[in-house]
Parts: structure tokens; C-alpha cells; sequence
């Protein structure tokens, strides 16, 4: 299990704790729930590189802790 | 100045009707090319030839989130606000099935909760295939009267949130619209005449008599199962509705034949050892997927197996099988939601209602 923090740099700070096995588009459903916008108005990056949504997260080799870029569509 | 509102348009659900579709997806749309291109100055009859060229429906798609066509032509049509005349018009247009969902789709967002009803509704009949786009650019296949459902059912289609209708049965108790008159109604009704007349087999008739006639939704289910009934196999199989329903069959079934009593204990010894045997095949697949821990515990348990000189006994086989069943049963219903630690048992309640397996800690 790892936390992962989802900052959206407008007020919107986010703990997630998921599977390392989960895919982008699970974590994305996850962060929904928690700040109630939709799950398809999303968007995970780094940097610039968007994060796509059938990827599992310890292929992205996102660990615990790590922090992502919250963006919306 | 090209994406202001007309100004002598009226203000739709209180507010100026660009509005209804949200900031981000506007502004997509107004850096996407096929807006600055060809929905500059479009008037109400010029839009009907765009909307004639119209391939697919759908919202925002891939990475970057383009807007489709259809999408820019909703937003025009909400800059240009078009008469209600011209909307109907769009929507009995039998020919361009896109301009019939355009029109619909702009209805949908504008229109009063009976307008809605009115004019969509007669949409249900219509069958045809239809094109849509997907979040992540491929396409899929719907009908125009399923792409219908969606619209009044749901409250989010093709990336814009759609105002709130009431649902039908508000309406119709505060007695302004009336009850829904499938165009399906008359072929229901034939096919109720016709099952009453068939000569039915000694078990169709008998749930017939057990179950109420007009439960439409048992029936075609029933008629459905009906091939599974005859192999025992897939009986066991069935999961949820289907397994309690086939296991109440199966009660009934029994308590008909009671008069065959030897013969009854006889079935049910084939029964359980094939239920067993299906249950073995089926816990075999879920152990691939389960976790470490307990294929090295399994793994240990069959070591010791190996070990000890005396075969395999069937029925050892089988006694073994059902406290091995009860443990997984209840290993299931603890799988996360019964944690502990409150918040990791929330965590797993949450993932549990999204779909999603619990966390492994």
C-alpha cells in the first residue's frame, strides 16, 4: 500500500492511499471521491508528461509519498 | 468577439447559455480549429448544413482533451440560440439521424422539463446506429434511442453537465404528463397471448403458476435460463440473482419429487459432488489470483500431503472441501472492509463501492 499526494496548487491537497498495482484510471476514481469532481475531468502529470489512465502505478514508479501534479480537463 | 453570446439572446437556467457547458471545455473549444474555421458566423440555417456533415457524436477525447465537432456545433448553437421551431425541426428530420441527436442534445440542455419529454421521448423509436467518440479517441457503437436513455436518465453526457430534469413519475403523479406509452406495448401484448396458448413442459408450467404473470422482467429472464436449467453445471455457476434463483428452483424441484424419496437422496449425492467439483475448478482460478501468502500456506499444506502415504480418499476429498469453502467465504467478507485500523477499513469500503480490490498492506 502507498500514499500518494495529489497537489493542485489552488487550495487542492490531496492523500491517496492505493495499491502499487493500481492503474492511473483507479487512482484518478480514488482522487474523485475525495475532492468530488469527476473522474474523467482528471488529469495526473509530472512535469509534462501526462500520466495515462491504463498504466499501473508501480510502472510509472510512483512510490510511497511521491507527489503528483493535479490539473483538471 | 467571435464567442459572445448574441446579445438579444434570452438567458437560459438563469444564466447566459455558454455557461452551461463548463469553463474548461469551453475554452477548448474555442482554441480548436474546427471552431475558428467553420463555426465562424454561422447562421441558423448554415448550421443545418454542418450538422449535416456530422459523423460522430461524443465530447472531449484523448490527452489534450479536442472537442469533436459535435461538440463545437452544441456550443454554437447556444451562441446563436436558435428558435424553438427550428430545434423541433431539427429533431423530426428523419433523414440526418446526426441532426435529429444535435437537435435533441440542444433540447436536452435548453428546453423546459416538458419540452424535453415531449420531443424526446418519440425518439426511443428510432433505432439507428450511431457513432461515438470516446474519452480516449476510439469508437464506439450506440443507437439514437439509447444515446435517448442516456440523456434523460443520466445527468452527464459527451463532457457537459446537464441540467436537472425531474423524473418521470413526479411528473406524472402531479398529473402533467401521462403515463409512457411504449410503441413496444402491442408486440408485448402478442407475445403474452402466445406463451398462454403454447403447451408448456411440466416445469415451464409449474414456475409459471409459482411466479406472478406480469413480472415481465422475470420472464425474459426465465426464458433466458431456460437452456441452463438442463445443465446442472451451469446451474452452480450462476453467481448472485442467478444462484439464489436457481437454488430456489432447485428447493422447489425437491419438494415436488419428495414422493421419490430414494431417488431423491441419489440425485442430491450426484449434485453435491459435482457442485464440489465445480467449486474446486472454480477456487482453483481464484487462488492464482489471490495473494502470496496464502499459495505458500497452500503450497504447504499440499507438501505435507505429498508426505503422508495414504491416497487421496475421495470423500476425505470432499469432507475437506466444505470447511475449506466456509473459510474462504468468510475470508471474502472480511477482504478489507473489517480492518482494524478505521481509516484503512474506509479506504477499502470506498474501493470496495468503486470496484476496486482492497489495499494489500
Amino acid at each position: 500500500m502507498i500514499e500518494v499526494v495529489l497537489n493542485d496548487r489552488l487550495g487542492k491537497k490531496v492523500r491517496v492511499k492505493c495499491n502499487g498495482d493500481d492503474t492511473i484510471g483507479d487512482l484518478k476514481k480514488l482522487v474523485a471521491a475525495q475532492t468530488g469532481t469527476r473522474a474523467e475531468k482528471i488529469r495526473i502529470q509530472k512535469w509534462y508528461n501526462i500520466y495515462k489512465d491504463h498504466i499501473t502505478l508501480s510502472d510509472y514508479e510512483i512510490h510511497d509519498g511521491m507527489g503528483l501534479e493535479l490539473y483538471y480537463n | 468577439m467571435a464567442n459572445r453570446t448574441d446579445p438579444s439572446a434570452k438567458s437560459i437556467h438563469g444564466t447566459n447559455p455558454q455557461n452551461l457547458v463548463e469553463k474548461i471545455v469551453r475554452s477548448k473549444v474555442y482554441q480548436h480549429t474546427y471552431w475558428k474555421e467553420q463555426c465562424f458566423g454561422l447562421t441558423a440555417e448554415t448550421l443545418v448544413d454542418k450538422a449535416m456533415e456530422l459523423d460522430h457524436l461524443g465530447g472531449t477525447y484523448g490527452g489534450t482533451r479536442k472537442p469533436t465537432p459535435f461538440i463545437c456545433l452544441v456550443l454554437k448553437m447556444l451562441q446563436i440560440q436558435p428558435e424553438k421551431e427550428i430545434v423541433v425541426e431539427f429533431i423530426k428530420n428523419e433523414d440526418h439521424k446526426y441532426v435529429r441527436v444535435l437537435g435533441a442534445f440542444y433540447l436536452r440542455l435548453t428546453g423546459t422539463v416538458m419540452d424535453v419529454y415531449q420531443y424526446l421521448e418519440p425518439l426511443y423509436n428510432d433505432y439507428r446506429k450511431i457513432r461515438r467518440k470516446q474519452a480516449d479517441g476510439k469508437f464506439s457503437l450506440t443507437r439514437v434511442d439509447e444515446f435517448m436513455d442516456e440523456l434523460l436518465t443520466t445527468d452527464y453526457s459527451c463532457d457537459i453537465a446537464l441540467p436537472r430534469v425531474q423524473k418521470r413519475w413526479v411528473l406524472e403523479q402531479a398529473g402533467t404528463l401521462e403515463p409512457r406509452k411504449s410503441a413496444l406495448e402491442d408486440d408485448f401484448e402478442e407475445d403474452e397471448e402466445k406463451e398462454e396458448d403454447e403447451p408448456a413442459d411440466i416445469s415451464e408450467v409449474d414456475y409459471y403458476h409459482k411466479r406472478s404473470p406480469t413480472r415481465d422482467k422475470d420472464r425474459d429472464r426465465r426464458h433466458d435460463n431456460y437452456n441452463h436449467h438442463r445443465d446442472r453445471r451451469d446451474y452452480d455457476r450462476g453467481r448472485g440473482r442467478d444462484r439464489d434463483r436457481d437454488r430456489d428452483r432447485d428447493r422447489d424441484r425437491d419438494r415436488e419429487r419428495d414422493h421419490h424419496h430414494l431417488k431423491d437422496s441419489d440425485y442430491s449425492r450426484d449434485r453435491d459432488r459435482d457442485r464440489d467439483r465445480d467449486r474446486d475448478r472454480d477456487r482453483d482460478r481464484d487462488r492464482r489470483d489471490r495473494d502470496r501468502g496464502r499459495d505458500r500456506r497452500e503450497r504447504d499444506e499440499r507438501k505435507r500431503h505429498r508426505g503422508s502415504m495414504s491416497p487421496p480418499r475421495r470423500r476425505g476429498d470432499v469432507e475437506r472441501d466444505e470447511p475449506k469453502k466456509k473459510k474462504e467465504k468468510k475470508e471474502k467478507k472480511n477482504d478489507g472492509t473489517d480492518h482494524p485500523d478505521p481509516e484503512i477499513a474506509e479506504a477499502n469500503r470506498l474501493r470496495a463501492s468503486l470496484g476496486l480490490k482492497p489495499l494489500k498492506l
